[in-house]
C-alpha cells in the first residue's frame, strides 16, 4: 500500500480506491480495528488521534514483509492543526477531582507518532508538526528537510487531524527518499 | 455482587480492556508482566486511582502497588482491609 | 552541506531576563524553584519555578506587547530579545519562525475559541513581527526545543530561508501540574538530577529564542538527530536505545567535547536511562551536567534554554555544576556529574533530551576556536 485516507464520514481510500462504511467517527475506527487488526488491545487505551493514526498506519503497512523487524531508517512524520485537542478536553474534565494518568499521557501531540513507532519497531525519527492550516508546501518541504538525516531513507508521513471524535481525517503515505 | 466481581468490572472499565468480561479474568492470575493481563506502569497508576476513587484508599508510595496489584485476589484483600468507603 | 550558525539568542526565565543574565544567575547557583501551595487551584502543593506574571506583563507592556496570552507574551519577549540582538529583518519573507511548545496555551481550553491551539499562538507571534510566512510548531514532548533547533537547521540547509527564528516556551497550569502529579512524577522537594535520593522532577516556566543563519559566527549548530526508542509511550527504554542512537549520530570527535548537557529530569528511570546511553556511546569520561536543578523542567523551552546556557558556559570555560546533586550518584553507570562548577578549555558540547512518546534528541554545537569571549 502506498497511501491511505480515512475520513470520519465513513470513507476509506486505499491507493485511490474508495470504500464507504456505514460506521462513522470513532465507531469507524473501532470497526476497522476489529476487521483489519484485532490483536493489539492497546488500541483501546488510545485517544482518538492515536486510534486514527494507528489504524491508518496499519492499513498502510499491513501487507509488508519483515514488517516488525526493528529498523532505524524509517521515520514517522505527521502534521495537523488540532493535535491532541479532543483528548485535552477529556483530560481537563478529570483535573478537578481525579486527574487521570492514562488520559494525561495522550495530551501530547507526538504520542501518535510514538504509537506507530512502537507498534512497528521503528527506531528512527518521529516528529509531530502543528500547522495553522493544511499547507501542502510546508508539509512537502518539511518532509524533504527530514530526509537530510542520512539515516532516514523512508517515512510514514502525512496529515492527521481530529476536531472531535466525529470529525476527523487522516491522509498518510509511505515515502521513499 | 461480591468485591472480587465488582473489582473485575471496575478494572475492565478503568483500563479499557475492551471485549473482556469479568469471567475472562482469573483472580489468581498476575496482573502485570508478560503473562496474565500484561498491564504496564500507566495501568498501575490507574489502579491506584481506582482504589482512591471507589474505596477511599490513598497510596502514599506508588511502590507499595507492586505487592497489592499482584492479582485481583491480593488487590481485593488489600481493599477489604483498608477501605474507607 | 551548508553550515548553520547561531546569530543571537535570548532567554526569559523566572531567574533572569537575557542570556548572559541567565548564565550568571546559574553560575552563582541561583534558582527560583520553590514550594507552591494553592497555585493554579491545584490541591496538592508542588515544587516549581514559576514567573511573577504581573511583573512579566508589566515589562511586556513597556515593550509594546499587549493583548496576548501569557504564553504568547513570553514567546514574543524571547523572540524580540534575540531578533534585536541579531540585527535581522524579522518582517522579511526570507525569515521563518519555528515554534516549540508542548501544551502552549492550554490554559485557554474550554473557552471555546481557537486560542488554545499552538498554531494560533505561533501565527500571532509571527504577526507581531510582521512576518509574512506561516510558522511551523514542533510539538515533540520534552525534546520539542531541540527538535525545533534541528528543524531550523534543516530549513536553512534546504535554502528555505535566510534566517530562522527558533523560539520555545512553556507556561505551567493546573492541566500540566495535575497531569504530572497523576503520573507520580513530581518531586515533593527540590529535584536532584542523577542523585541517589532523587524523587522526581520539578516543573518550570521559561521562554527562549535563537536566531539562526548561514553567515559564519562563533557558534555552529553542527549536527542533530531525533530517534525513537520504539519501546513505550511514557517509559524510557531501559537500554537507553534512542538516546544512544542520537549520541552515536551526532558526536564526531568526543575529545572536542567540554561536556554533555544531559536531560537529567531527576526521575528514577530517565536519569538511569541516560547513564546507560552515555556508557553505550563510549562517553563516560566526558563531564556531564543537568540544568533542571536551576530551572526545573521547562518542557517546550528546555532544549533552547539549555542550549543557550551551555553555549555561555563554553564561552566562559565552565562546566556548570549540577545544582542539588549531593555527590551521591544514583545511577548504575559512573557518569561524570559534579555539583561544583568545573573548568574546561574545550569548545564543543552535546545537548541531550528525551521524552514521552519514546522520543530522544541530541544536538552537537561547536564554537569557533579562537573566538572572542
Amino acid at each position: 500500500m502506498k497511501s491511505v485516507k480515512i475520513y470520519s464520514d465513513g470513507r476509506v481510500i486505499l491507493d485511490g480506491r474508495e470504500n464507504v462504511f456505514e460506521e462513522k467517527g470513532l465507531s469507524l475506527l473501532e470497526h476497522l480495528y476489529r476487521k483489519e487488526v484485532g490483536d493489539y488491545p492497546k488500541f483501546f487505551k488510545m485517544d482518538v488521534l492515536c486510534k486514527l493514526g494507528f489504524i491508518a498506519s496499519e492499513l498502510l503497512l499491513k501487507g509488508e514483509s519483515d514488517r516488525f523487524t526493528p529498523r532505524e531508517d524509517r521515520a514517522v512524520l505527521l502534521f495537523g492543526t488540532c493535535g491532541p485537542l479532543c483528548n485535552d478536553r477529556n483530560y481537563q474534565a478529570t483535573v478537578r477531582d481525579y486527574p487521570s494518568p492514562s488520559l494525561f499521557v495522550y495530551t501530547l501531540a507526538n504520542i501518535v507518532t510514538g504509537e506507530i513507532a512502537i507498534r512497528n519497531k521503528y527506531k528512527g525519527e518521529s516528529s509531530f508538526f502543528i500547522l495553522d492550516a493544511k499547507d501542502e508546501d510546508i508539509i512537502k518541504n518539511t518532509i524533504e528537510e527530514a530526509f537530510q538525516d542520512p539515516v532516514t531513507q523512508e517515512a510514514v508521513t502525512g496529515w492527521i487531524d481530529c476536531r472531535s471524535e466525529d470529525d476527523f481525517e487522516a491522509e498518510i503515505e509511505l515515502m521513499v527518499k | 455482587m461480591d468485591l472480587i466481581e465488582t473489582l473485575k468490572t471496575q478494572i475492565i472499565e478503568a483500563l479499557n480492556l475492551d471485549g473482556m468480561t469479568p469471567g475472562d479474568i482469573d483472580e489468581t492470575q498476575p496482573l502485570f508482566g508478560d503473562e496474565g493481563l500484561g498491564l504496564d506502569s500507566i495501568d498501575a497508576l490507574e489502579l491506584i486511582l481506582l482504589m482512591e476513587k471507589n474505596y477511599g484508599i490513598k497510596l502514599k508510595n506508588p511502590a507499595e502497588g507492586k505487592e497489592i496489584f499482584k492479582s485481583v485476589n491480593t488487590m481485593a484483600d488489600y481493599i477489604a482491609k483498608n477501605r474507607t468507603k | 552541506m551548508t553550515k548553520v550558525y547561531k546569530i543571537a539568542d535570548h532567554a526569559v526565565t523566572p531567574l533572569a531576563s537575557g542570556s548572559k543574565e541567565n548564565f550568571n544567575a546559574v553560575l552563582e547557583g541561583k534558582s527560583n524553584l520553590k514550594l507552591h501551595e494553592g497555585t493554579f487551584g491545584v490541591k496538592e502543593p508542588f515544587f516549581a519555578s514559576l514567573f511573577d506574571r504581573e511583573e512579566v506583563l508589566r515589562n511586556a507592556e513597556n515593550e509594546g506587547i499587549r493583548g496576548y496570552s501569557f504564553f504568547e507574551t513570553i514567546l514574543i519577549l524571547a523572540c524580540k530579545g534575540a531578533i534585536e540582538k541579531s540585527g535581522i529583518d524579522a518582517s522579511s519573507s526570507d525569515t521563518v519562525f519555528v515554534i516549540s511548545t508542548i501544551k502552549g496555551n492550554v490554559e485557554a481550553l474550554g473557552e471555546g475559541s481557537k486560542d488554545v491551539l499552538p498554531a494560533t499562538s505561533a501565527r500571532r507571534v509571527a504577526e507581531f513581527f510582521h512576518n509574512p510566512n506561516s510558522p511551523v510548531t514542533v510539538s515533540n514532548a520534552c525534546i520539542s526545543g531541540l527538535a525545533a533547533l534541528i528543524q531550523g537547521q534543516r530549513i536553512l540547509r534546504r535554502g528555505g530561508a535566510r534566517n530562522v527564528v527558533v523560539a520555545g516556551a512553556e507556561v505551567q497550569s493546573a492541566f500540566i501540574v495535575t497531569g504530572f502529579q497523576s503520573l507520580k512524577a513530581l518531586s515533593p522537594t527540590q529535584c536532584m538530577p542523577f542523585d541517589a535520593s532523587r524523587e522526581g522532577l520539578n516543573l518550570g516556566e521559561a521562554a527562549a529564542a535563537m536566531v539562526l543563519g548561514t553567515s559564519e559566527t562563533d557558534w555552529e549548530l553542527v549536527s542533530g538527530a531525533i530517534r525513537n526508542d520504539a519501546n513505550h509511550i511514557s517509559g524510557p527504554s531501559r537500554v537507553g536505545e534512542g538516546s544512544y542512537n542520537c549520541l552515536r549520530a551526532v558526536v564526531q570527535d568526543k575529545d572536542e567535547l567540554a561536556f554533555i548537557s544531559v536531560h537529567g529530569t531527576s526521575t528514577a528511570y530517565n536519569d538511569e536511562m541516560e547513564s546507560i546511553a552515555i556508557e553505550r556511546a563510549g562517553l563516560l569520561d566526558i563531564p556531564a551536567g543537568a540544568l533542571k536543578g536551576y530551572y526545573g523542567h521547562t518542557m517546550g523551552a528546555a532544549g533552547i534554554l539549555e542550549t543557550i546556557v551551555s553555549m555561555k558556559a563554553v564561552e566562559n570555560g565552565v562546566v556548570i555544576g549540577t545544582r542539588a546533586f549531593s555527590g551521591n550518584l544514583g545511577v548504575s553507570r559512573p557518569v561524570k556529574i559534579d555539583r561544583e562548577n568545573r573548568k574546561t578549555t574545550k569548545q564543543a558540547f552535546v545537548k541531550l533530551l528525551s521524552g514521552f512518546g519514546g522520543v530522544n534528541a541530541a544536538l552537537l554545537c561547536r564554537r569557533k576556536t579562537g573566538g572572542e569571549k
